[in-house]
């Protein structure tokens, strides 16, 4: 990494401002090149891993036979195979992002490359978004590949064109935000705890996130305050993972609302960032001596 | 070598003693499979679409080809213990207890199912009204713009005598955007004359025009015969008459009203994919002059030839 020394007494202000400037320039440059590197790598790893190939696989296959499914159906071939392939996609998706999720930090601490990395001018906190990029991107590979089996499930099953062709698209890219968060969940336990945990703890995390609408019921329906405050405060902290769903109305015909999905994929970005800040919190005062 | 062989061996040897197993297993404990066949469903709906997160529109899926295969099941069964002859009308024989808390918890999983509600309102009639009904309720409070669902339910009421219900819901359906502009027709009809022929007549007919479904087709073409046969049995029936009153008996043969039949005309409907149209029709007769009925067989004459009824063997519904 390039360090950058700035002699202040040589310059202008004027002069310092703008050395200051190219200095923070090259040195986000850097960083960003850095998170990247190691995303890339997060990607190729995952790629390497046959797991993956398997369960893109059998996803497709999954997606395949819902052609056949759709046969008995009654004339219900095309919301059984929306229905079926995004579903595949989501649990896949969240297996995916679950099980990989949780071993991005552990394998690199149990294979001592952790040390390697971290003794380089690498940031713990850019090793940690570096990892969850790279896992986004096999995701959104992942996602984008499942799509096109849908897609071209849709065509076969209509013996042409359908308009839920494009239709299934904004559901599944609120599918891909709810692997966003389930992904940095993971990341979140794995920055602290075992794999098994972590992926026990992840998987609560997506039952309780579709449940969430619940905790707000007891919330407004709790007799005490504290019990009201408790409910409210886990309401807001959880992640409200109902917000993703539009497979139903998807598979229906009915495309989710612009400012819905807008406001989701907010939210999503949003908790992404309080939870990789979270991680980022607990990986900094990890102590791996 | 020697192990992978062995290993080999082995493998094949209990993967084929696990299929014998299986098999004989599926022969002798057939009994067990048919005790827990009718068994009620574990889950309500209200609980299935908790514990199905995000899943449950292909739960719902599942459970409707469950509904479907259940159905087709007893068609099945009944086909094979009664020659292979199977009609919409013999659906109360079937004995499908399980269908309406199928079709609830499918409804429940994906509450825009609308397929689960048509197929509830045409078949549940005939297993508990009642059940069909609260399913149709149901629907109709997920979906209120669904004016088909209406029409259905309005059916329901209509096949239980309840022709001042039915009009209501017509009039119901009939207010909602892109509902039919015959369903006004059809409310007034019901309060007017529900349980005439005529009423009977539109509402297959209407039903015939708005479904999709091969087997609803064919139920409606059914009773539509039926309701042709009837209009033709009172023909008959107004020709024996004015024989009985000019002879002072009733007649022998059919021979003896050939020409009057033969001179009468009757209205009756045929369908067409873009619709019904009436049309008027003479009667067709047998080697025997003997008048035959909508599906070619001949009526036949009873009371020693003062009525007339259909034959045994004639396929048009009782």
């Amino acid at each position: 990494m390039a360090v950058l020394i700035v002699d202040d007494s040589a310059h202008s202000p004027s002069q310092t401002n703008l050395l200051t400037q190219t200095g923070l320039r090259v040195y986000s440059h850097v960083m960003f090149g850095q998170t990247v590197a190691i995303a890339r790598n997060t990607f190729r790893e995952a790629v390497r891993d046959r797991v993956l190939y398997n369960l893109i696989v059998f996803a497709l296959l999954l997606i395949g036979s819902a052609i056949f499914i759709g046969e008995l159906s009654a004339g219900q071939e095309i919301k059984i195979v929306v229905d079926l392939g995004l579903s595949a996609m989501l649990l896949f998706g969240v297996f995916i992002a679950i099980f990989v999720g949780v071993g991005l930090v552990y394998k690199e601490t149990e294979r001592r490359t952790l040390y390697v990395i971290l003794s380089k001018p690498i940031t713990r906190e850019q090793f940690l978004v570096g990892k969850y990029l790279g896992l986004n991107l096999t995701l959104l590979v992942n996602v984008v590949v499942m799509g096109l089996g849908v897609m071209l499930a849709l065509l076969y099953v209509r013996h042409g064109w359908d308009s839920l062709a494009f239709g299934i698209w904004p559901a599944i890219l609120l599918i891909y935000f709810e692997l966003l968060i389930i992904t940095a969940v993971a990341l979140l336990f794995s920055s602290f705890s075992s794999p098994a945990l972590s992926a026990l703890l992840s998987f609560f995390i997506f039952l309780i996130g579709h449940f969430s609408s619940d905790l707000k019921t007891l919330a407004d329906t709790g007799t005490s305050l504290p019990t009201r405050w408790l409910f409210r405060g886990l309401y807001y902290a959880l992640p409200h993972l109902s917000n993703f769903s539009a497979i139903t109305a998807t598979a229906h015909g009915v495309t989710p609302d612009k400012r819905a999905v807008a406001g989701a994929l907010i939210y999503g970005v949003l908790y992404v960032a309080v939870l990789l800040s979270a991680a980022g919190l607990v990986f900094r005062r990890r102590n791996f001596k | 070598m020697k192990t992978d062989l062995l290993l080999a061996i082995v493998l094949v040897v209990c993967l084929s003693g696990a299929v014998g197993a299986s098999r004989w297993l599926d022969h002798h404990d057939h009994d067990s499979a048919n005790r827990f066949a009718e068994e009620q469903l574990y889950l309500r709906g209200r609980t299935a679409r908790r514990l199905t997160l995000a899943f449950n529109g292909v739960a719902a899926d599942w459970y409707w080809m469950r509904s479907l295969q259940y159905v087709g099941r007893k068609i099945v069964k009944f086909e094979d213990e009664h020659d292979g002859r199977f009609e919409l009308n013999d659906l109360s024989s079937l004995d499908l207890r399980l269908l309406a808390s199928l079709l609830d918890v499918t409804t429940a999983l994906d509450p825009q199912f609308i397929p689960a509600y048509e197929y509830g309102a045409l078949i549940l009639p005939e297993v508990s009204p009642d059940q069909a009904i609260a399913l149709l309720n149901k629907g109709i409070a997920a979906n209120p713009n669904s004016s088909r669902l209406y029409q259905h339910l309005g059916y329901i009421y209509w096949q239980r005598k309840d022709y001042a219900r039915a009009g209501e819901v017509y009039a119901a359906g009939a207010k909602l955007p892109g509902a039919p502009a015959w369903m006004t027709a059809m409310a007034a009809r019901m309060k007017a004359e529900g349980g005439s022929r005529a009423a009977a007549r539109e509402m297959y007919q209407h039903l015939y025009e708005s479904s999709n479904d091969k087997s609803v087709k064919e139920m409606v073409e059914h009773q539509l015969l039926r309701l042709d046969s009837l209009d033709e049995r009172d023909a008959i029936r107004r020709v024996l008459d004015a024989f009985k009153s000019q002879n002072g008996r009733c007649v022998g043969s059919w021979r003896e009203v050939h020409d009057e039949l033969a001179a009468a005309e009757i209205e009756i409907s045929r369908l067409k994919e873009e619709g019904s149209v009436r049309a008027y029709h003479m009667f067709k007769f047998d080697a025997n002059a003997a008048p035959l009925d909508p599906s070619g067989m001949p009526y036949s004459l009873l009371s020693g030839g003062c009525d007339v009824d259909l034959d045994p063997k004639s396929n048009v519904a009782r």
